[in-house]
């Protein structure tokens, strides 16, 4: 099939809270069901994993609620205009209802028979939002039309945090600016009540989301200034009251109430959550370094949990008792990604900006970030305008043993750099500084590479970095002298190159690390990188070079160029010639490292297009025209493990690693010759499955008749072997599921384990025996399971070993009970 | 300063000099009354009696009444129990009941002519802070340090017994109890130096609901007339607001939730009160602060205003145009200064150097404890008077060259009760003296220091209250004279008759003059009214009539000021030409006056001024400082 573009990660919330499923107590049954782009995600809260992916939404998600009649049911609608009704422990979608509409946010009230309520753009006017009933009709179909709308309240926030219903459904609040109005439903009383629109002393009265009470009849609102409010009596025009919680600096992002209401959490940009209690300003608890700012918070019904998204992607679960338990963090947003998209050799992680001031270790395999470099180690201060160090450039030798990063501070004309040399220490499995050099460069660095050959071992590697200050800086690894020094090496700066005074911009070492091509505004230079002679220049112009980079393998004497007036240059270095050239506004140009392959992204006409060419030949591999419709900003080539089969021959040059991008938007995508059903991780689907039943009579029945089930397979003419290994599997699989702490001593396991995986002729008998005897009498397979002193016999002692830990073993007289229904039939259990 | 009592439409406010002020609500807060202090006189608590009897007790040991119209303090009765630190009257206003240092509560009945001794109550160890009655009379909760206690007034005995430093862990420092309410419904309220706001089931002596509502100690405390609203004043300057709230709308349930907070002080809350439509509360910080209560409010405008007060709402200052003199009165001693002078001119907005700096003349202290109630400098600067509750000085200015001397005038006729404002006719060879009762006592100067009785000037319908506002014309024939009871008097010097009464107005009078050309009253109300009256016409002047018609211009009403009139093309000028000329520089002016023509003078008092002065406030951390 085609090429299709697949988001990867990193799509964001969108202010849209997560839901905890109903029954968050019972261990083993808590989900975390929260919106990603597209698609409903549903975590399990104990094992820390995506069991589940709802997908189904054409747009955006921007609002999930759970269905108030059944806890099993997620309601979740989308900027598409659909509202979804899902099961979400199996990950079916019932029900979809068509509004027609953008559907901006979503509530459900238990009080509601079979409506919800969206917030719709109101026809007509821009910017401006109402809240709207939906009637939920009830069809037999699938797709169903929601075209039945109310107006509640008009004039509201398109965010979700700015609607809250009150306690039992029994009024609406909605908060836009400086005003807030409450609509009571049974009295039809509406009223509006705005704060001064006056900043005084700091102070920004704006609204910034809302929550009621569960019980009481009191509103809390966060503002802009940091302020929270609590109102009360606010039936009554004039004698409503309301008093105030401060503590946030800035903008109140998000407010929760706990089940009965004796708590209030609050969270902001300085990433500390805040439990207030019983509305009093002098009791607070608060939850500090969660990390970056809290967008969201969301309470399980039951008060156990609660779940904080960030404006970063994370999502951090907290215990009642505000500890910290675990964070869900995939891809983090951060503010700019300026080092651009580099691959770790080691971890074959995608490594670029995280947190402020950290480079974040992204696993693609799993989704998740690995682990988090701390390279500018100072505290980072959530104010607006102050400036502050981020991380700027960032390379890997190429076998991951060091790190090279560059942060500068925010000043524009005078930026403080420090160029930091990190090594990976075997011993702790983590890098750590070498080498700490300030002011590399007077100016900004522009760019900066390692060359790094395995031949050649490690005194062949060599730093250069370019900057503004029309220099580039080639640095190379000396014995440290200082007998006193810790480390045996460290940096330094060993040649500075420079061009007719013009700006270096990027910097690039040919494949065998012989020749160093440096971009000087309009000109390429390339310089022997043993004697640090220029060798030869080429020029195009018009236009600066944006990118460089030298062919590989069998086109390794060729380099390309991309300029700022659209144009793609090839030259090849043997004949110092132009060997072809092609008009296209490169933004991105990455180079297969596994093959001769340059992928080329283009920015036209608000579209992305990929081209993937061989520089030996002026005609693309591939081209896809509207890759997507944001900007494409960054682009890695990943190898991947083992090389895929790929039939077309059109996407061979996927074989061997594979093309991620990074948009605008920070969204990760890449491409995919799958389709979206085969990519659906497999380990997610087998969890789904195996959701292991705890040890129940009812599950012995079940168990029984799984059992008749494999027999009549088996007489069916069913390989005997498989038969065998579905019959030890549970055996094996409790093996495996069993806490360890529980677990008998490994020396007693083994045989059982053993004995499971055998496929032993005498025990498949024994199995038939015993299957027959037990058709004749009870006596007579009880005789039968005691006579076999075999495996068989043995695997199943252990079993009621593994599992009398949890549950309390069977009485005598409770078995001969089970073995009495065993007789009867239940092969109508076996109907559904 | 401490004590608010309102009833009815009066707030009793009492100072730590032992000055007490009456501000009369209903016309818009005006200070109606002053009784100057006392260096004897401490007044830890105020209250109103029997109708319109002010009672005040202090750490002097003594119960005083306030004489009210003759704004002094009349009779006082020992309290018998060492200093008292609280005084509260009975629902009915018959009964005070005091609380003192020895721990006892002793109740005093309240008898035409003053108080007497009634009897004592269960007296237990530590000194008793705070009272309060039930309003049915049958109790009275006094809270003391550590504890509070409710005592059965009938039988005297203590019922309950309640601590409350029990919940604290801190339970090492005393844990004092400020203030305490007895509600109708049987909750005592109290309010400890632990910044807790604590309702309390005094019969099962358990705790209801605690608020902390503070870092710093509570101290003070009112609650509304309905039970549905309290007012509680820190020590961090802070007032909040708690109110007894549905818990569901339309529900039975009640809760008493903490909802608005006021940081209008910057030191300690002594005092809080809580009228029905307003917050009020006093401080160290010398101001007294009415906020009113907006749901209360039919409209927003004059009346729903935050009022600061402070500054008195008298004259302090007086002025010798002729002479360039300022005189200065402050509680117990008087300033003269001379003003400087300029010979150049500029332009608007110029700074002009001053060729001749102002200097301070003389410093004249009042003897005895009693401070001054009121003082004055003749215009042409040669006489000056002043008073004090028991005394009447007058003095005649020599200056010679640099040194300037003072002789008091001998043999001054002696007044009793002295004067309550004092005022020099413009030719400077008279002295009016207001004093009691509605009179007015003419004196005559004599050159070279001496004064004689001319003339007591009487309203002819006789009156109980004092003078406490006089406006002489400037050709000397007409005086105009305000007392208490807002009735202006107008008399004829020329035959020391009475002449008219101007129509009653239902106001406070905060100034009156009278023109020197046209021999118009120009009287100005605490409700912002100003009235034209003509003396001879014995009315209101048309212009004044049409002021009333058209009223005066408002807030909103767009005011060029004199730069931007100029800036503007001529034919919009005239559009804009108003008869105000306003200038916005200055920080609170005490007094004006105009000198001649072209000069005025102006007395500027900034706050930051006195606010040095105070003790420093309670340490806060603020953020982002």
């Amino acid at each position: 099939g085609a090429l299709r573009v697949v988001r990867c990660g990193g799509s964001g919330q969108r202010g849209a809270r997560a839901v905890f499923s109903a029954d968050s107590k019972q261990v083993g049954r808590g989900y975390l069901l929260y919106a990603s782009g597209d698609f409903v995600k549903v975590h399990s809260v104990n094992t820390e994993e995506t069991l589940r992916l709802l997908c189904g939404h054409a747009d955006l998600v921007t609002g999930i609620q759970l269905n108030p009649h059944n806890h099993m049911q997620l309601y979740s609608s989308s900027l598409d205009g659909t509202i979804k009704l899902w099961d979400f422990m199996d990950g079916i979608p019932i029900k979809t209802f068509t509004v027609g509409s953008k559907l901006l946010a979503l509530y459900t009230l238990a009080s509601a028979e079979d409506s919800v309520f969206v917030v719709i753009p109101k026809k007509g006017a821009r910017d401006t939002f109402q809240l709207v009933s939906v009637q939920l009709t009830k069809g037999a179909g699938q797709d169903l039309e929601g075209k039945e709308l109310s107006v509640v309240l008009d004039d509201v926030g398109a965010s979700a945090k700015h609607i809250a219903f009150g306690r039992e459904g029994a009024y609406v609040v909605s908060v836009k600016d400086v005003n807030l109005q409450v609509y009571f439903f049974k009295q039809k009383l509406w009223n509006g009540f705005s704060l001064s629109t006056v900043k005084t002393k700091g102070g920004d009265n704006r609204f910034s989301c809302v929550v009621c009470h569960p019980t009481e009849d009191c509103i809390a609102t966060g503002h802009a200034d940091g302020k929270i409010r609590l109102w009360r009596n606010f039936h009554h025009m004039k004698a409503y009251t309301y008093s105030t919680l401060h503590w946030h600096h800035d903008i109140v992002m998000d407010l929760a109430y706990s089940m009965e209401g004796t708590r209030l959490l609050s969270g902001g940009v300085e990433a500390v959550l805040v439990q207030w209690h019983n509305e009093s300003s002098c009791q607070k608890d608060f939850l500090p370094r969660l990390g970056s700012p809290i967008d969201c918070i969301s309470m399980s019904s039951d008060g156990v949990l609660c779940c904080t998204l960030h404006t970063d992607n994370r999502i951090s679960i907290i215990n009642s008792n505000l500890r910290f338990s675990r964070s869900i963090q995939g891809l983090i947003k951060s503010r700019d990604v300026k080092t651009g998209l580099v691959v770790d050799p080691r971890t074959k992680a995608l490594v670029l900006n995280g947190e402020p001031g950290h480079l974040q270790f992204y696993s693609l395999q799993s989704d998740q970030q690995l682990f988090s470099l701390d390279i500018v180690q100072r505290q980072y201060i959530h104010q607006a305008g102050l400036k502050q160090s981020d991380l700027v450039k960032v390379a890997f030798s190429a076998r991951g043993t060091w790190l090279a990063t560059v942060e500068e501070s925010e000043e524009v004309t005078d930026p403080e750099l420090q160029l930091k040399l990190w090594f990976f220490s075997e011993e702790t499995q983590s890098f750590m500084l070498n080498t700490r050099i300030n002011t590399p460069h007077d100016n900004h660095i522009t760019d900066m590479c390692f060359r790094d050959m395995d031949e050649l071992g490690d005194d062949s590697i060599i730093l250069v970095t370019t900057g503004r200050d029309c220099v580039f800086k080639v640095w190379v690894m000396v014995e440290d002298s200082d007998p006193e020094a810790h480390q045996s090496v460290s940096w330094s700066c060993d040649f500075v190159g420079s061009y007719r005074n013009y700006q270096a911009t990027n910097c690039c070492f040919s494949e065998d690390g012989s020749l160093l091509a440096v971009s000087f505004e309009e000109t390429v230079t390339v310089w022997d990188s043993l004697t640090w002679d220029l060798k030869c220049t080429f020029c195009h112009p018009p236009g600066n070079i944006r990118k460089i980079c030298f062919g590989r393998l069998t086109c390794s004497k060729y380099l390309i160029s991309a300029t700022d007036y659209g144009f793609l240059c090839c030259w090849n270095l043997l004949t110092c010639a132009l060997e072809w050239s092609a008009h296209l506004n490169v933004v991105v140009l990455q180079p297969d490292p596994l093959s001769e392959h340059i992928a080329a992204v283009s920015w036209l006409s608000k579209e992305s297009s990929l081209f993937v060419f061989k520089p030996n030949e002026p005609r693309p591999v591939y081209i896809q025209r509207n890759l997507c419709k944001e900007k494409i900003l960054l682009a890695a080539f990943v190898p991947r493990d083992e090389p895929e089969t790929i039939s077309s021959e059109k996407y061979l040059w996927l074989r061997k690693s594979q093309l991620f991008f990074l948009t605008d938007t920070q969204e990760l995508m890449t491409l995919s010759t799958k389709s979206l059903e085969e990519r659906l991780t497999p380990s997610s689907k087998q969890l789904a499955v195996e959701e292991s039943l705890p040890v129940t009579p009812f599950s012995l029945l079940l168990g029984k008749h799984r059992r008749q089930q494999a027999q009549e397979d088996l007489d069916l003419g069913k390989p005997v072997v498989s038969n065998k290994q579905e019959q030890a599997s549970p055996a094996v699989k409790e093996l495996l599921h069993t806490p360890a702490h529980v677990l008998p001593s490994a020396s007693f396991l083994c045989t059982i384990f053993i004995n499971s995986l055998l496929i032993s002729k005498e025990n498949k008998s024994a199995e038939e025996v015993a299957d027959e005897v037990e058709m004749e009498s009870e006596k007579a397979e009880d005789d039968s399971d005691e006579e076999d002193v075999t495996a068989m016999e043995q695997e199943d002692t252990s079993h009621m070993e593994l599992l009398g830990e949890m549950t309390c073993k069977l009485s005598k007289s409770q078995e001969k009970e089970l073995r009495k229904i065993r007789k009867m039939d239940y092969s109508w259990i076996s109907a559904f | 300063c401490l004590a608010c009592h309102p009833r009815g439409a009066r707030l009793a406010l009492a100072r730590t000099d032992g000055a007490v002020e009456v501000y009369n609500f209903a016309a818009n807060y005006f200070q109606e009354k002053v009784i100057p202090g006392h260096e004897a006189r401490s007044v830890e608590s105020l209250c109103w009696a029997a109708g319109d009897r002010l009672f005040g007790a202090g750490l002097g040991g003594d119960i005083t009444e306030f004489d009210l119209s003759g704004l002094s303090a009349a009779r006082g009765a020992d309290g018998g129990g060492g200093p008292i630190w609280s005084m509260v009257a009975n629902g009915t206003g018959s009964q005070l009941a005091i609380g003192c240092e020895d721990g006892s509560v002793k109740i005093f009945q309240v008898v035409p002519g003053g108080i007497q001794f009634e009897r004592n109550l269960d007296r237990r160890k530590g000194r008793v802070l705070c009272l309060s009655w039930h309003p049915s009379d049958t109790h009275i909760a006094a809270g003391s340090i550590d504890f509070f206690r409710v005592i059965d007034v009938t039988s005297g005995q203590t019922v309950q017994r309640i601590m409350l430093n029990h919940h604290v862990e801190k339970a090492k420092r005393e844990c004092v109890v400020w203030a305490i309410a007895l509600l109708s419904g049987g909750t005592v309220v109290s309010a400890d130096s632990f910044g807790r706001v604590q309702f309390w089931d005094w019969e099962r002596a358990t705790l209801a609901e605690s608020h902390t509502v503070s870092t710093s100690a509570v101290l003070s405390l009112a609650v509304s007339e309905k039970e549905d609203s309290i007012v509680v004043g820190t020590s961090t300057g802070a007032t909040y607001q708690l109110q007894l709230l549905p818990v569901r709308l339309g529900g039975q349930e009640k809760r008493w939730v903490r909802t608005k907070p006021f940081q209008f002080h910057s030191h300690d809350v002594r005092a809080v009160a809580h009228s029905p439509t307003a917050l009020i509360s006093g401080g160290l910080d010398a101001q007294l602060v009415i906020r009113p209560l907006m749901e209360k409010m039919q409209k927003k405008g004059y009346e729903a205003a935050l009022r600061k007060f402070t500054f008195p709402h008298r004259r302090l200052v007086s002025c010798a145009r002729k002479a360039r003199l300022l005189l200065f009165q402050f509680s117990q001693y008087l300033e003269l200064w001379r003003l400087g002078s300029t010979e150049e001119t500029g332009k608007d907005g110029e700074v002009l150097p001053l060729c001749r700096m102002p200097e301070h003349l003389v410093q004249l202290k009042s003897k005895g404890p009693e401070h001054i109630y009121c003082s004055c400098v003749s215009p042409c600067g040669t006489w000056l008077g002043y008073s004090t509750a028991s005394r009447f000085q007058l003095y005649r200015v020599r200056c010679d060259g640099d040194g300037v001397s003072l002789s008091k005038v001998p043999k001054v006729p002696k007044l009793l009760p002295p004067a309550y404002q004092l005022q020099f006719s413009a030719d400077s060879d008279r002295l009016f003296v207001a004093s009691a009762r509605g009179s007015v006592h003419i004196f005559q100067l004599l050159e070279p220091g001496g004064c004689k009785h001319l003339h007591t000037l009487r309203p002819p319908s006789g009156c109980s209250e004092a003078v406490y506002l006089l406006a002489p014309s400037t050709d000397g024939h007409w005086l105009a004279a305000v007392s208490g009871d807002w009735a202006i008097h107008i008399y004829n010097l020329k035959c020391f008759k009475h002449h008219c009464v101007v129509p009653a107005y239902d106001c406070a009078v905060s100034a009156l003059a009278i023109h020197p050309s046209t021999n118009n009253l120009v009287i100005a109300y605490s409700d912002q009214q100003l009235f034209e009256f003509s003396i001879p016409e014995k009315q209101y002047t048309s212009w004044s009539r049409a002021l009333q018609s058209r009223g005066l211009p408002d807030d909103s009403t767009l005011l060029m000021n004199q730069s931007t009139l100029k800036q503007l093309p001529e034919t919009a000028r005239k559009r804009q030409l108003h008869a105000f000329k306003i200038c916005k520089k200055f920080q609170p002016l005490l007094f004006m006056d105009l000198l001649d023509k072209n000069c005025l003078v102006v007395v500027e008092r900034p706050i930051m001024d006195f606010k040095t002065q105070l003790p420093l406030p309670v340490q806060q951390k603020k953020f982002g400082t």
